[in-house]
């Protein structure tokens, strides 16, 4: 019984203490949840998070841009970005994959707005090699956000066919196919010098924000190629994407277009997902292969 | 008159005689290793993926969150909530603040965090379930009530007993889950930084009120409001104590609505008036780091009324309920 006795105190004075504790803690909480007092701030900036790698036996690779980088279309999800990486590392050389910032439709003036976030520049300091894919949603603006509308609901089925790599012309989603008529080529062009202004201070920012690292911008194809009425005005839209971004490019010494175009052409129906717009895998790994060539 | 100390005395000599405690600090030193453990596979995991820099990782996951939102495919709380998420993640990356700092109180505070409306409860419960329907189970009641005391004053020992252990088992979870993930991660870590204070309308964060405190101040609220929680959970459980006359009949009524609080969190956006019940309202935690609120409508001032209504219900109804009944048995 004695021995109990300390027990007992023990016991009971911790838990007074305890509780007391709790209590008080109850109440801070209460109070700052409801009367938040926002004026203690953080009022330090972001010290430039800095250190970019010095040592450079190893490619830390990062990407920015769209669904391309992002490897939208690829079953496996690994995308061009990712099959890249795997390319490099081979032959002794070492690659890493330091952050894909890839996002789903992403236009040219989402990015410039990205590139401004410290977290997407923190990624970009420490890489010394940025792939960049971004202009073709400005370009097929409309088709794809329909054409990815129409194919949301059919990817199940469509993944089967996908994988097969022989989506025929006969499964394409009707309501993708009516839209793509109002895609007047002309349109396309008319945007062309304010979209190409803004991808020129995108690749200017991005050698800003790291100008020690190669950057490599993937040049567009043309994913409506299979569609008579679309052939050449397409074609003539992205070729001459390409060409105001070569323009660009040949000015910059750090700066490299991987071209895409004849990759894709007149074999469409091997090299683009079940979407008819975004690569499969083996189209991504054609033009991983591509920039794998360009790196080296 | 006999004062009502030696009775509460009583009452923590009986809980600590049945090793109810005692059971609840093993659950703790079984459990909390394993999560310490599935904590640092994930950790390495990481570390190998991103070099160790947490900032790739953070801007990673913020990357991957806004690509999830452009499919039409996910439920719309879903989006809302990964919005929530991206913001106050791109608010710590601006700021140069690794939310998840590894270290054993970052762990602990995560541990309390993932805890409060399930884990914890439970372990309240294993004490409070007992408390009065395991004396009639043993038959002991009569005992007790044939001695010359007020039968309030022996629900009233018996509760103030039970709130005692509420502070020790919530100090216990505390203290085991830092003296166990601090063997991995470290001890250190109660100076970091947290942010507090994102105001939620509908998808958006209002940043002006965002403030940091250190993690230990953090740690503090977190554990006032589990004690919070706690007591509501007590309370409750000593009623449904009383009513039962079996212990189990007793856990397994608790249980259930506990599991059913959690499944409700889940899928009951869509019903509004769900938020009035007890089980709902137990994430206070959600509140201070800013985590949108299972039911539109929430706000810490009303999960603290609803919870509060609930508890004063139910010591009423202990306390008319045990004193009026006939003890046959």
């Amino acid at each position: 019984m004695n021995d109990f006795k300390w027990t007992w105190r023990g016991a009971s004075l911790l838990s007074i203490t305890a509780t007391l504790l709790l209590l008080i803690g109850f109440v801070y909480a209460a109070k700052d949840i409801i009367y938040p007092r926002g004026a203690a701030h953080f009022t330090e900036t972001p010290q430039s998070t800095a250190a970019p790698a010095a040592g450079t036996d190893v490619l830390k690779v990062a990407a920015v841009g769209d669904s391309l980088a992002k490897g939208t279309g690829d079953n496996t999800g690994e995308g061009f970005v990712r099959r890249t990486v795997a390319g490099l590392s081979t032959d002794g050389m070492k690659a890493e994959l330091i952050g894909n910032l890839g996002i789903n439709g992403l236009t040219t003036t989402g990015l410039e707005d990205k590139l401004k976030e410290e977290g997407v520049q923190y990624v970009l300091r420490q890489a010394n090699i940025i792939l960049v894919s971004i202009g073709g949603n400005d370009l097929f603006d409309g088709a794809q956000s329909m054409l990815n509308e129409a194919s949301e609901g059919t990817v199940p089925e469509g993944g089967a066919s996908d994988s097969a790599g022989t989506p025929g012309m006969s499964t394409r989603a009707a309501g993708g196919r009516d839209e793509l008529k109002n895609l007047d080529p002309k349109r396309l062009i008319a945007d062309l010098p304010s979209v190409s202004n803004r991808l020129e201070s995108i690749l200017g920012s991005i050698s800003r924000i790291n100008p020690s690292a190669k950057i490599y911008y993937i040049g567009l194809y043309n994913p409506f190629g299979d569609l008579r009425e679309m052939l050449i005005p397409g074609n003539q839209a992205v070729t001459a994407w390409n060409d105001a971004a070569m323009d660009i490019i040949n000015r910059n010494m750090d700066m490299t277009l991987v071209p895409t175009l004849d990759l894709f052409n007149g074999h469409l129906d091997k090299y683009l997902s079940s979407d008819h717009f975004h690569p499969n895998g083996d189209g991504y790994q054609r033009m991983a292969d591509r920039v794998v060539q360009a790196v080296r | 008159m006999i004062s009502l100390l030696p009775l509460i005395r009583n009452e923590c000599m009986k809980i600590i005689k049945k090793k109810r405690f005692y059971v609840i600090l093993l659950i703790l030193l079984v459990l909390v290793p394993m999560f310490t453990y599935a904590q640092m596979r994930s950790a390495e995991r990481n570390r190998e993926k991103f070099s160790s820099d947490w900032r790739l990782e953070l801007q990673q996951q913020i990357t991957d969150n806004e690509n999830s939102l452009s499919s039409s495919r996910i439920p719309e709380e879903w989006k809302t909530y990964r919005r929530i998420f991206v913001q106050q993640m791109q608010y710590y990356l601006d700021h140069d603040v690794n939310p998840n700092e590894p270290s054993g109180v970052t762990f602990t505070r995560e541990f309390l965090d993932n805890s409060i409306s399930l884990f914890i409860p439970l372990l309240i419960m294993a004490v409070a379930s007992d408390i009065v329907s395991g004396e009639r189970t043993t038959g002991t009641i009569k005992m007790l009530l044939t001695r010359p005391v007020r039968r309030w004053k022996v629900l009233l020992s018996k509760l103030i007993a039970l709130l005692m252990f509420v502070s020790l088992i919530i100090l216990s979870a505390f203290l085991v889950s830092y003296l166990i993930s601090g063997l991995a991660f470290g001890y250190s870590g109660f100076n970091v930084p947290v942010f507090t204070g994102f105001q939620l309308s509908g998808d958006t964060v209002d940043m002006s009120a965002v403030h940091s405190v250190p993690q230990w101040e953090y740690l503090l609220m977190q554990c006032g409001l589990i004690w919070f929680v706690s007591v509501v959970v007590a309370l409750l459980a000593f009623m449904v104590s009383v009513l039962f006359r079996s212990t189990a009949a007793s856990i397994v009524v608790m249980m259930a609505a506990l599991i059913a609080g959690t499944i409700l969190t889940n899928m009951a956006s869509a019903w509004t008036s769900a938020k009035y019940l007890f089980m709902v309202n137990l994430g206070l935690t959600n509140y201070l780091a800013g985590t949108p609120a299972p039911i539109a409508g929430m706000t810490l001032p009303f999960s603290l009324a609803v919870l509060g209504v609930w508890a004063a219900v139910s010591v009423i109804i202990s306390f008319a309920v045990f004193t009026k009944r006939d003890i046959l048995n």
